[in-house]
């Protein structure tokens, strides 16, 4: 279950420290802090939605919408400035594949470097290893540092560490298309797979066909704010509308 | 706050130990000698600067072994710099990764202080062998042998906690204010000489020598100092300044990052 209540997500776009004093003053001072909130841009203002256990949500919306904030706030990468976030069970956020793989390491390494970035333990780690290795079809390259390899190569092995859990909640940032064709359509299956394994996910892509496909339940955000939600068919076809008449 | 530490900690001690050895490889990778590089460095360091400090300037520290003397106070010193250095720029290098996915960000830090700690263990092997060695004619006094050596891990103990907060703090305030990278750089060259490394306290003016004393370094050095050089323990009142310190620094750099953490992602 996944729960926003009135959530807003404030940057200041004009962060750029101007001078050591400035910087040391607003770190302690907090009514001189406000006074540089010229620059504040609001990438969430006031989102509330609700996703209920092994429900499949998806969320649409163009550049620079809040899409990917969104999901950061979800995973605790971000706390939002205001508002409030539940979350309940435990998440496998797939939002950018192979975070933390160093190029110096082996893949046999980085499996268990990554693995452990994504809050794997060492056991499962230990007992997934060999699916892992053969779902990425890279076991005559395990001992050869990723930085050799190419960025298909990566992309496959990252996803193939990313996708050997079964989470409670699983959040996507389009992911589908890694690797060649054949890799693809596995990668898709794969997905499928956990979606359909009464995860409850919540999936962005900018793909209305793979979100009608997946999803019974689709957000569409502009400017940081919920235009519409609801049926996946209704919602991609207002939000589909929208676009081709800007266009 | 503090069962919420430890519980996380005990969920991210995979990561802890992944990151570590990470560093561990990435650092040998390619070279020949490989990890016995940590022994050697600081064998030919010390022999470097005991050749410039005891012959060139005819430094010495009277009554004691110099030898061990200078190398006590290297070792730790450059256990401290190296630590807090690789601390400090931690953070900021695995942005990529805190703004990709959930990580507890004080892992960092710590991951380098250990990381360099385990180093400075190695370093400690040759640091006996000269000790030992000492009692074979290697300078003019040997160091005696005491049962107090078994001090020496809470003391070591004590001294990792001070550098993980020093670490943590100069981590945390870096983030906001990348002038400190160059900053703390220059402030460890002035740290290392407002520091008896290589010379005596006993060379400072009595009227300032005071405020020499209350350098934490200098506290913690005095101690395995005394230890190895003189046989003695110790006294309690040290030893528990060694701890206050240590649980002190460590407390406040704890808070302040775990106050900062959430802001890191509009810096970096």
């Amino acid at each position: 279950m996944i729960r926003l209540n009135n959530v807003s997500m404030k940057f200041n776009l004009g962060i750029e420290a101007t001078s050591i004093k400035e910087t040391f003053i607003s770190l302690f001072d907090k009514k001189r802090r406000k006074r540089k909130d010229r620059n504040e841009f609001w990438a969430l203002k006031n989102v509330n939605f609700e996703v209920k256990k092994g429900e499949v949500v998806g969320i649409i919306g163009s550049n620079g919408a809040g899409k990917s904030t969104t999901l950061k706030i979800v995973s605790g990468v971000m706390k939002p400035t205001e508002g409030t976030v539940e979350v309940d069970g435990v998440i496998s956020p797939m939002i950018e594949l192979g975070a933390g793989f160093d190029a110096e390491l082996t893949a046999r390494e980085n499996i268990f470097l990554n693995g452990a970035i994504l809050g794997y333990s060492k056991k499962f780690l230990e007992q997934k290893f060999d699916e892992i290795v053969e779902f990425s079809e890279l076991k005559d390259f395990l001992d050869v540092p990723i930085k050799n390899f190419s960025s298909g190569m990566t992309a496959k092995l990252a996803f193939s560490i990313a996708t050997i859990v079964n989470p409670e909640i699983l959040i996507v940032d389009e992911i589908l298309s890694v690797g060649d064709m054949r890799f693809q359509e596995k990668s898709k299956k794969k997905m499928m797979e956990m979606i359909n394994g009464g995860t409850t996910v919540l999936y962005v892509s900018h793909s209305l066909q793979s979100i009608r496909d997946l999803c019974s339940k689709v957000i569409w955000l502009e400017h940081g704010q919920i235009v519409m939600a609801g049926k996946a068919d209704k919602v991609c076809d207002a939000y589909y509308k929208a676009q081709t008449k800007e266009a | 706050m503090f069962k919420n530490i430890i519980s996380n900690f005990n969920r991210y001690k995979f990561l802890l130990y992944q990151l570590i050895s990470r560093d561990f490889k990435v650092k040998y990778k390619r070279s020949v000698l490989g990890v016995l590089w940590s022994l050697l460095q600081p064998i030919l360091m010390m022999a470097v600067m005991a050749t410039v400090f005891s012959q060139m300037f005819k430094f010495s520290v009277p009554g004691v072994n110099y030898l061990v003397y200078l190398m006590t106070g290297i070792i730790m010193f450059n256990y401290f710099s190296e630590a807090t250095n690789n601390a400090m720029t931690s953070v900021v290098m695995n942005f990529t990764l805190i703004n990709k996915v959930y990580i507890p960000k004080y892992i960092f830090p710590i991951a380098k202080c250990l990381f360099v700690g385990i180093n400075f263990l190695l370093t400690l092997i040759p640091w006996l062998g000269i000790i030992i060695l000492s009692h074979f004619g290697l300078g003019n006094y040997a160091c005696p042998f005491s049962i107090w050596y078994i001090l020496l891990p809470y003391i070591f103990l004590c001294f990792l906690m001070f550098t993980v907060g020093i670490g943590m703090l100069v981590s945390c305030v870096s983030v906001f204010l990348r002038d400190v990278f160059y900053i703390y750089g220059i402030v460890l060259i002035i740290w290392n000489y407002l520091t008896p490394v290589f010379y005596s306290i006993e060379i400072i003016p009595p009227s300032i020598r005071t405020y020499f004393k209350l350098n934490p370094l200098y506290i913690f050095l005095t101690g395995v100092r005394s230890i190895v050089l003189f046989g003695q323990r110790p006294s309690l009142t040290q030893l528990g300044l060694m701890g206050l310190i240590g649980g002190t620094v460590l407390l406040l750099g704890l808070y302040v990052f775990k106050k900062k953490q959430d802001k890191f992602i509009y810096y970096v």
